[in-house]
């Protein structure tokens, strides 16, 4: 007997117990379905967050105040970075191009009779080049005004339509915790990026926020929340990296722990990829328990199948079946079940992705590895599964399957 | 005195020919104390073209005798030679081969595949056989022909009645054109009239040249063929019944 005609007597098997093997398949189904939608969504998430990383640009290094351990356990983290500092990486660290400190606050925002909560970003006027922002309207601080404490202030693009809807900020007064600022620019949109938000900001000298609203807290200079640095270029983050340690450890005189700690893109971007690849292969390992369940269930009904037709297999015995055969029928029939579940729970998984898709800003797509890989997963369930049922009903003994009645 | 023609000397030699030649066959199933003697010593040959039934009380051993004969079953010691082969030396395989090749089977209780056409029920052996499937459909339905169904093709079992079910399984056991048909209870679902229906197709192939063994209990079954086989306490106790010597036998 070939397989050709195997395969259709097992699909004619099969169709003659539609409901039976439906009820069969729905566990392969539902295994296949969310193993594909998992994996898609979650190859879709760390997508995002991916993208979400770049668009602080490569070349960017973030130095916090505080060691990894500090800033872990301790709520208020040391301020052990100064004015002095940024002013020196900038000036002493020939890799980077550009510094931008920060010193931020949140403060009440008041124009006229309306008024509302921001964020005020105390930095210098590098903050644009270094965090690659454009000024839409007016102009940016410049180091005069970082000099002379001036109370002037740069509106996201968000926070200026809040406040002004259609109106011309530029030159209005602004009344910050008490202090009377003027509007000299509008930045451009640019959304938010892994939870900071510039367009609902204002920015102000960094002086000006040391001053005036946040108040000098370090005997060392201005205390600063962070500085941002931008290499030259991605070949030299590394270098910039290695050199602005260096250039802190001298100043701080430090021997022991740094009370500084650098992060890249890169670092966040290994993370994130930690994270989520931990998290796939969680969900993966869920999808796949749940797809075993389904072959379990198959060897089940299976089994179930080989006892009621025992006469079946009996009757085919006695004309001309070889072991060989019987075997060949009921595996071929498990693994058309797990196949076909395979095929109709990855239409349906690749069906939900799109929906997802379509629903919410992850930009899923269906990867044709993890459908190759399902397929293939769940038909070898199916002849792993369907071995022990096909055994069985192989080795029936033809006279005891015939008197059975 | 005439001479035999040499198609009468042919089919002398030919009826000469051993089917089936059983040699003190035992069948003892279980051991120790639960140990059941089914056959105790069997000696019988059937030959080519004979038309015989099995007769005895149930226990007597006469459906193991019909397994054994089947190449459903081994013996447990003894010798049993189908078509002058020795069935002890083929393995599993071999045997099936045999029973798809040789042997037609019929059941009491038909044994046709309910999601299967009449026609496809009578084609299977032939797919176990590796036939073409454009030789099997004509095969299968020249056999259906022979039982008078031809009308019948691509009724599936459930719409048939049980005389034509059993005659679909008649055209089954004989698709594969074997050297002996054996019906176990052919009749023992049956009513009076479709029971003569399918002795008379039994009989029509047998005048074929096909040898049939067929058990039964029904003594006015067993009349119709040409020698009773009796069986007794597992053993052959008469090998050559005649239907009068059965009606005395059955009187005593």
């Amino acid at each position: 007997m070939n397989l050709l005609e195997s395969l259709q007597m097992a699909g004619k098997t099969l169709l003659a117990n539609k409901l039976r093997s439906a009820l069969t398949m729905l566990g392969i189904i539902i295994g296949n379905a969310s193993v594909i939608a998992m994996l898609g969504v979650g190859e879709a998430g760390q997508k995002f967050v991916n993208k979400q990383l770049e668009s602080l640009g490569p070349n960017v290094l973030f130095i916090l105040p505080g060691n990894r351990e500090t800033q872990r356990i301790s709520f208020e983290v040391p301020k052990t970075l100064v004015l002095a500092d940024a002013q020196a990486i900038a000036a002493q660290v020939p890799t980077v191009m550009g510094v931008a400190p920060e010193l931020n606050t949140r403060q009440v925002v008041t124009y006229r009779n309306r008024n509302t909560n921001a964020s005020i970003i105390g930095t210098t006027p590098s903050f644009p080049k270094v965090r690659e922002f454009e000024v839409a309207k007016g102009r940016f601080f410049t180091d005069i005004d970082i000099k002379r404490n001036n109370q002037v202030t740069v509106l996201g693009a968000d926070l200026a339509e809040r406040l002004f809807g259609t109106q011309n900020p530029i030159g209005e007064q602004l009344r910050i915790k008490n202090s009377s600022f003027q509007i000299i620019g509008v930045l451009e949109a640019k959304g938010s990026s892994l939870g900071a938000n510039y367009d609902e900001a204002a920015l102000i000298p960094l002086t000006t926020s040391a001053n005036r609203l946040v108040g000098r807290n370090s005997p060392y200079g201005i205390a600063l929340d962070y500085i941002v640095a931008s290499a030259r270029n991605s070949q030299s983050v590394d270098a910039a990296e290695f050199q602005i340690t260096n250039l802190l450890r001298l100043r701080h005189k430090i021997t022991g722990e740094d009370d500084f700690s650098i992060r890249s893109q890169k670092d966040a971007l290994q993370i994130v990829g930690q994270i989520t690849g931990a998290l796939t292969i969680m969900l993966a390992a869920i999808a796949a328990i749940s797809l075993i369940v389904g072959g379990i269930g198959i060897m089940n009904i299976m089994l179930v199948s080989v006892t009621e037709r025992t006469q079946e297999i009996g009757l085919r015995k006695a004309i001309g079946a070889t072991e060989r055969d019987i075997l060949l029928q009921f595996v071929i029939e498990a693994i058309i079940l797990s196949a076909a579940g395979g095929l109709i729970g990855t239409v349906i998984g690749s069906g939900g992705i799109l929906l997802v898709g379509a629903l919410t800003p992850l930009k899923t797509e269906i990867s044709p590895l993890a459908v190759a890989i399902t397929v293939t997963t769940s038909g070898s369930i199916g002849l792993f599964f369907g071995v022990l049922p096909a055994r069985r009903a192989a080795k029936l003994d033809p006279i005891v399957a015939l008197r059975t009645t | 005195m005439k001479t035999p023609s040499l198609k009468e000397s042919l089919s002398s030699t030919l009826e000469t020919r051993e089917i089936i030649r059983l040699e003190n066959v035992f069948k003892i199933y279980g051991s120790g104390e639960t140990e059941v003697q089914a056959l105790a010593g069997v000696n019988l040959v059937i030959k080519k073209g004979e038309y015989c039934s099995i007769m005895g009380a149930s226990g007597s051993g006469k459906s193991t005798a019909m397994n054994i004969i089947g190449c459903l079953d081994r013996p447990t010691s003894g010798r049993y030679y189908l078509d002058n082969v020795d069935v002890a030396k083929l393995d599993d395989t071999e045997l099936a081969h045999i029973r798809n090749q040789k042997i037609g089977f019929v059941f009491q209780q038909f044994h046709l595949l309910p999601q299967l056409t009449a026609l496809e029920n009578v084609m299977l052996p032939m797919v176990y056989a590796g036939v073409k499937p454009k030789e099997r459909h004509y095969r299968a339905t020249e056999a259906l022909k022979r039982v008078g169904l031809e009308k019948r093709l691509h009724n599936k079992p459930n719409q048939l009645s049980g005389g034509q079910q059993q005659r679909v399984a008649i055209a089954r056991a004989i698709v594969n054109r074997p050297i002996l048909l054996l019906a176990d209870e052919p009749t023992g679902a049956l009513d009076s009239r479709t029971t003569q229906e399918v002795l008379n197709i039994f009989s029509e192939l047998n005048a074929t040249g096909i040898t049939v063994v067929m058990v039964t209990h029904e003594p006015d079954v067993a009349r119709q063929t040409q020698r009773i086989i009796y069986f007794r306490d597992g053993k052959v106790i008469y090998s050559h019944l005649t239907a009068d010597q059965l009606l005395e036998l059955g009187s005593r």
